[in-house]
């Protein structure tokens, strides 16, 4: 049976969803939970069964499509994808189970179990072209939650998100199209598998186009500035656990193709376009955290503080070494847990006061000391303070940059001031001062169902950040193999220089070590 | 020894959970004791360790676990106690164990009473980690620790506007330090590929200079953070608006001279880049004497006692910036001891004053309040370093050391910071304790702190009385791993008269302040007095306009410029041109939507168009391709092609 | 008297396929409009025979027949609906039938 483990993983949580539709409406929600506890206990199975030593793809399953194009059927799990699969199947378990009292609740779950599968199925996927099916499908439930639940503007918000996606994924296929068209070219067969696209070495022109194709699919996706501003509407207007499972998981999935697609497929068009891409990044990190300080709406402020961390995963892949790749992949997991924990927690006081907007509130220390807590430890973790999660993410990705530019990684650097600048501000009008509005005065503290959710998150927030080892090591094993294998495709001499060799590496220490 | 290592390390993190328990609840008595004896124990490890350092014992190192490790990345979590971290503990456990029992009483009636002594027990674990670490990754974890709680405790009352301000100003500043220690520690990794401390600065010499003087100066930034040097330096004074004992443990006597641990950590470094050591002292002997003038008019007692910090850590600077780690250390102690007295016993007054700060309200206090008096008084004579007490022996060394090492400008700025101290001290001595007593038209009725409280403060009282008694111990001890430079003035004439010299001009000072401030004819001042009416103390009283200065043209260009990111970049720039994509299509929709309007006519004429302009191309491609040869021609003889 | 080439042929098919064209533009008339697709039919039949005529070759001819066949099938069911419409709204002018209006 494990050995389709992952086409299990995708598919149980849609076969679950169709199910679902005959449930009741009273027992959907527990059934839900039942369902995405199952999914989160296989996951966690999959990591058990995980060999970290193996830096290749594991629990690999081939099933032809289209052979005469070389379209499969092909899954696989390394030590990248493996922990936002897991990432995946847990929000998606907690996100049910602290679900706030929704109507057409069954519809809901049942939306979030299909969402679940084409995260999975990104992630998992192989194949091009099952990479893409997944990737778009992941919009339809997304695009539903956010129009069917969300606020005032929902519908705006979710056709400019859908739309701007599409848009984005539209030239990644054609990108896609022309990569299998040339690997047809070069070898007289037809192929999708991400994996044989990974030995064809193309010319460097060719690189830089089809690096800029799949750049705007991820970047949209990500999203870069400047084409991160559907973001703030789509978390402006989704419900709380629509925006959880955006920022936790489907902003990852750009991040993640940059990894599984450009680096190793476009090494030296990577090395040909880092700066301007770390250039990008910089703007991100600090315009867009200027640009959360200025929020009235402390939901906004999450959600641009996303677009700002997600700049610092950015540089980290580009840092193009194990150092920060390693990191900026340990730093989606953070990102993930930390921005998850907070839309969350912006949940927990919208469902209290069906408002946002900072200004509302104030010395809810005083009235909610728990939730002051939660909100303060999570608020920490976001800035980057150590011994949290998100440190060891941003500490790595920095570090990798610093190989590549001083002056840059000075600049991004400043991540970690302007983060907490905005942070503090907001956690200030919230939290401190003494309690203005009458409305604020007897707000219940956490409750039972919201600790639940926040209980996990708080444990591993703080449990990764001190032993981050069980998770650190399938990655780095993982993004060494993908960096040698950068290091042996790259053509140019630059690439070969700025990306290092770690083969030769460990056979200069090994000599030394003779030496000795 | 790993034991005690372990335990030195974390009792008070025990502490802090067990306390963080109660943290929602009700004032519990239990919550205070169990966190202040576990730090007890905490102490008690570190003397053992003390004891076994100075029997000659191996330094204690341990690596407890992995903490990161990725590509050639290797950082575990391992702790070190040698002679310089031993000496630290010590500073840290004594103060903290007294400060722990003292704030049981000082907290007793405040409602948050848990919370308090859970973030106070953290921060000494935080600061424990920072000076028992092995490499510079868990002194940064330290480093963060200790700012977070710091921000806790400086905002611990948060209600208060200005408490919680002052809390995020605090933690903002040491951030942007933290960010040069950040890239401080990358220098460090990607030139020795290592940052246990051992094996950096052992790679440390066969680097280049310019590496190296990189690598100091962005680590001193940090440093600077943290220890509130000059420009850095705001955030000190608006810290005093956390509880008391939080001003004597951490912004007094731990974790600002955290800065000062670095540089004297970092030594093998320093000593490679004497021309940054230069700039540290010189920086140094610059804050003191900045500091100093602006503790001289300033009406606030708790802000005076700040500023006095701040410019005792400026003479430790120029110890650490001139090579004389040991003596930085060794002032670091010293000042420890001392400095968290006067902090504590201006924690007395602030209760019988019922939180009155300004010493001009007081007077006359000496009555009420013996005990306080005595302690506070004797604590001013120790930081105006008058024999025999503490300060005499570490003060007069750094003004020593500036002398021999031929930096005459440093040491007469010194010099003359040292009688500024002295004045100010005592002008804090003479308006609070003697005088008329000006409170009494203020209503209150002062009283003596509890017993408990002057016994837990007795020890740093002894402290700062025979800490000079140890130097030479001390000297022996910590020159193990620090250069064992001893300072002696060549010849013992100019040797003596620079003592004496020294004493009387400080003493000077000390009869000037009382004489001024300790008469009867002190009065609140009012804001009409001549003095409060001229320039320079109108520069001195607004710290010389520099928090002005942050406000209107950092913070608040700042908070603008983010405004108009947002409403003018943003979402009329980056948005809109999104969404005048998409509008643009939609619109052209709109527009020849017309062209299917159902009706047959117009269809079919659309159609006809269609027809038309495709034969028009097709005939005009046809042309060409028949042509093609002739059109070349006639383009190249234009020089096109 | 000059000899009637090819090109007298197309020359009418192509008129013929002006004025078919123009009265598939400019009718408003259903009907009229049958006629004037009549004639555009019938203008290629012409060309249709004309081409196959010059060049020996039948195949154009028999496309004629064709043409005509479904000219002949069109017109049928054509008018049919013709019929029914006129029945139904007591004319067949072509903008009263917009009702799939984009």
């Amino acid at each position: 049976m494990f050995d389709h483990i992952l086409s299990i993983l995708i598919f149980f949580p849609a076969l679950a969803g169709l199910f679902g539709f005959v449930i009741q409406k009273d027992s959907v929600r527990a059934y839900g939970v039942a369902v995405a506890a199952i999914e989160f206990a296989l996951s966690l199975w999959l990591w058990y069964a995980f060999d970290a030593n193996v830096s290749g793809m594991q629990f690999m399953e081939f099933l032809p499509l289209v052979p005469a194009f070389g379209i499969n059927y092909i899954l696989g799990v390394d030590g990248v994808s493996l922990f936002i699969i897991i990432l995946a199947s847990f929000f998606t378990m907690i996100g049910i189970a602290s679900l706030s009292d929704t109507k057409n609740e069954k519809n809901m779950i049942i939306t979030l179990l299909f969402l679940q599968m084409t995260m999975v199925g990104v992630f998992a996927a192989l194949d091009a072209i099952v990479f893409y099916i997944f990737w778009e499908l992941s919009l339809v439930p997304m695009l539903y939650i956010i129009g069917a639940w969300g606020g005032p503007l929902r519908i705006y918000a979710s056709v400019k998100f859908f739309l701007y996606t599409f848009a984005g994924s539209l030239v990644m296929l054609v990108g896609m199209l022309f990569m299998a068209y040339y690997f047809y070219q070069a070898t007289g067969t037809w192929s999708f598998a991400i994996l044989d696209w990974y030995r064809l070495i193309l010319p460097e022109t060719f690189q830089l186009w089809l690096f800029v194709a799949f750049f705007i699919g991820f970047a949209i996706k990500v999203p870069m500035f400047p084409f991160h501003t559907w973001l703030p509407y789509a978390h402006g207007q989704a419900p709380t656990i629509g925006s959880v499972i955006l920022a936790a998981i489907l902003l990852k999935m750009g991040t993640y193709a940059f990894i599984r697609f450009s680096l190793p497929m476009f090494p030296d068009a990577s090395v040909f376009f880092m700066f301007p891409i770390a250039v990008i990044a910089i703007i991100m990190i600090i315009y867009t955290a200027m640009v959360a300080y200025a929020q009235e709406d402390i939901k906004q402020v999450v959600a641009y503080s996303s677009i700002s961390h997600m700049g610092v995963i950015i540089l980290g892949t580009f840092a193009l070494n194990v150092e920060g790749i390693t990191g900026s992949v340990f730093l989606m997991i953070a990102h993930g847990v930390v921005s998850g924990a907070l839309f969350l927690l912006v949940g927990v006081i919208y469902d209290r006061r069906h408002t946002k907007m900072m200004s509302e509130f104030g010395g809810l220390a005083q009235v909610m000391p728990r939730y002051a807590t939660v909100f303060g430890l999570m608020l920490m973790a976001s800035v980057g303070l150590p011994l949290t999660i998100n440190f060891v993410g941003e500490f790595l990705s920095l570090l990798g940059f610093y190989k590549q530019s001083h002056i840059l990684t000075l600049l991004a650097g400043v991540a970690i001031i302007v983060g907490a600048i905005y942070m503090l501000a907001a956690y200030k009008r919230m939290f401190f001062g003494n309690v203005t509005n009458e409305k604020n005065k007897n707000l219940p503290d956490v409750n039972t169902r919201e600790w639940l959710a926040l209980i996990p998150l708080a444990i591993i927030t703080v449990w990764l950040g001190v032993y981050p080892k069980p998770v650190l090591e399938p990655i780095n094993n993982s993004v060494e193999s993908i960096v040698q294998l950068m290091h042996e495709k790259s053509i140019t001499a630059e690439a070969k220089e700025r990306i290092p060799n770690l083969i030769k590496d460990a056979e200069a220490a090994t000599s030394a070590q003779e030496a000795h | 020894m790993e034991f005690y290592l372990y335990l030195a390390l974390f009792a008070p993190l025990a502490g802090s959970l067990f306390a963080s328990l109660f943290g929602a609840s009700k004032k519990n008595l239990i919550a205070g004791l169990v966190p202040s004896l576990l730090l007890f124990t905490s102490f008690v490890s570190s003397t053992i360790l003390l004891v076994h350092i100075l029997s000659g014992g191996e330094a204690v190192h341990v690596e407890m676990m992995t903490w990161m490790a990725t590509g050639d990345l290797y950082i575990p979590f391992g702790f070190l106690v040698d002679e310089v971290s031993v000496t630290m503990m010590m500073v840290v456990t004594i103060v903290s164990t007294v400060v722990h029992f003292y704030s049981i009483g000082y907290m007793d009636h405040d409602k948050a009473f848990n919370r308090f002594f859970a973030w106070l027990s953290a921060f000494v674990f935080s600061m424990m980690v920072l000076v028992m670490s092995d490499n510079f990754a868990g002194l940064f974890i330290g480093w963060e620790g200790v700012g977070l709680c710091s921000w806790a405790l400086i905002g611990f009352w948060y209600h208060k506007e200005s408490a919680t301000w002052a809390a995020n100003e605090a933690f903002i500043m040491n951030r942007i330090a933290d960010l040069g220690m950040l890239i401080g520690i990358f220098l460090v990794y990607w030139n020795t590929g290592t940052l246990q401390y051992n094996e950096a600065f052992a790679a440390m010499p066969s680097l280049e200079t310019d590496v190296l003087v990189w690598t100091g100066i962005f680590l001193f930034i940090g440093a600077m953070g943290k220890s509130a040097q000059f420009p850095l330096h705001t955030w000190l004074a608006d810290a005093m608006e956390g509880p008391t004992p939080v001003s004597a443990l951490i912004h007094a006597a731990t974790m600002v001279t955290a800065g000062v641990y670095l540089v004297v950590r970092a030594n093998p470094l320093y000593d490679m880049i004497p021309e940054v050591g230069i700039f540290i002292a010189s920086l140094g002997a610059f804050v003191a004497l900045f500091a100093a003038s602006m503790a001289l008019v300033n009406r606030d007692m708790k802000r005076i006692i700040a500023y006095s910090t701040l410019s005792q850590l400026g003479y430790m600077f120029v110890a650490a910036g001139l090579g004389a780690y040991w003596v930085a250390l060794f002032h670091l102690m010293a000042h420890a001891f001392f400095k968290a007295l006067l902090f504590l016993g201006a924690g007395n007054v602030m209760h019988a004053m019922h939180d009155e700060l300004d010493p001009f309200k007081m007077g006359g206090l000496k009555k009420a309040m013996k005990w306080t008096f005595i302690m506070m008084t004797l604590a001013s004579v120790a930081l105006a370093g008058i024999f025999p007490l503490a300060g005499f022996f570490s003060k007069d060394l750094i003004l020593e050391v500036a002398f021999i090492e031929h930096h005459y400008v440093i040491y007469s700025v010194l010099l003359f910071t040292a009688g500024l101290t002295a004045f100010y001290s005592f002008r804090l001595v003479a308006l609070i304790f003697h005088g008329e007593e000006r409170y009494k038209l203020f209503g209150v009725h002062p009283h003596e702190a509890y017993k408990f409280m002057l016994i837990a403060m007795s020890p740093l009282l002894l402290l700062a009385i025979i800490a000079g008694a140890f130097k030479m111990t001390y000297f022996e001890m910590v020159t193990a791993v620090l250069p064992a430079t001893e300072y002696h003035v060549h010849s013992a004439m100019t040797y003596w008269i620079m003592t004496i010299g020294t004493q009387l001009f400080v003493i000077l000072a000390i009869a000037y302040a009382y004489k001024k401030y300790a008469n009867s004819n002190v009065k609140v001042p009012d804001g009409t007095s001549k003095m409060e009416n001229r320039l320079c103390y109108k520069i001195l009283s607004n710290q010389y306009y520099i928090p002005y200065f942050y406000e209107e043209y950092l913070v608040k260009p700042y908070r603008e410029l983010s405004a108009v990111f947002w409403k003018q970049v943003d979402l009329k720039v980056v948005d809109a041109t999104v969404d005048g994509i998409a509008n643009i299509i939609y619109t052209t929709g709109e527009k020849t939507r017309g062209m299917q309007s159902g009706n047959l006519s117009t269809m079919l004429k659309w159609m006809v168009v269609g027809t038309v302009a495709l034969l028009t191309l097709a005939v005009v491609f046809g042309l060409a391709v028949r042509y093609s040869v002739e059109i070349n021609a006639i383009l190249s003889a234009l020089g096109v092609k | 008297m000059m000899e009637i080439t090819l090109n007298h042929y197309l020359v009418l098919s192509t008129i013929l396929f002006a004025i078919g064209l123009v009265g598939v533009m400019r009718r408003k008339n259903l009907l009229m409009l049958f006629f004037a697709t009549e004639i555009l039919l019938n203008s290629v039949n012409i060309a249709f025979a004309a081409i196959s005529h010059f060049y020996g070759d039948l195949t154009g001819q028999m496309f004629a027949f064709f043409v005509i066949a479904i000219a002949a099938s069109e017109v049928a069911v054509g008018l049919g609906l013709l019929i029914v419409w006129h029945k139904r709204h007591g004319n067949i002018d072509l903008d009263t039938m917009s009702t799939m209006r984009g």
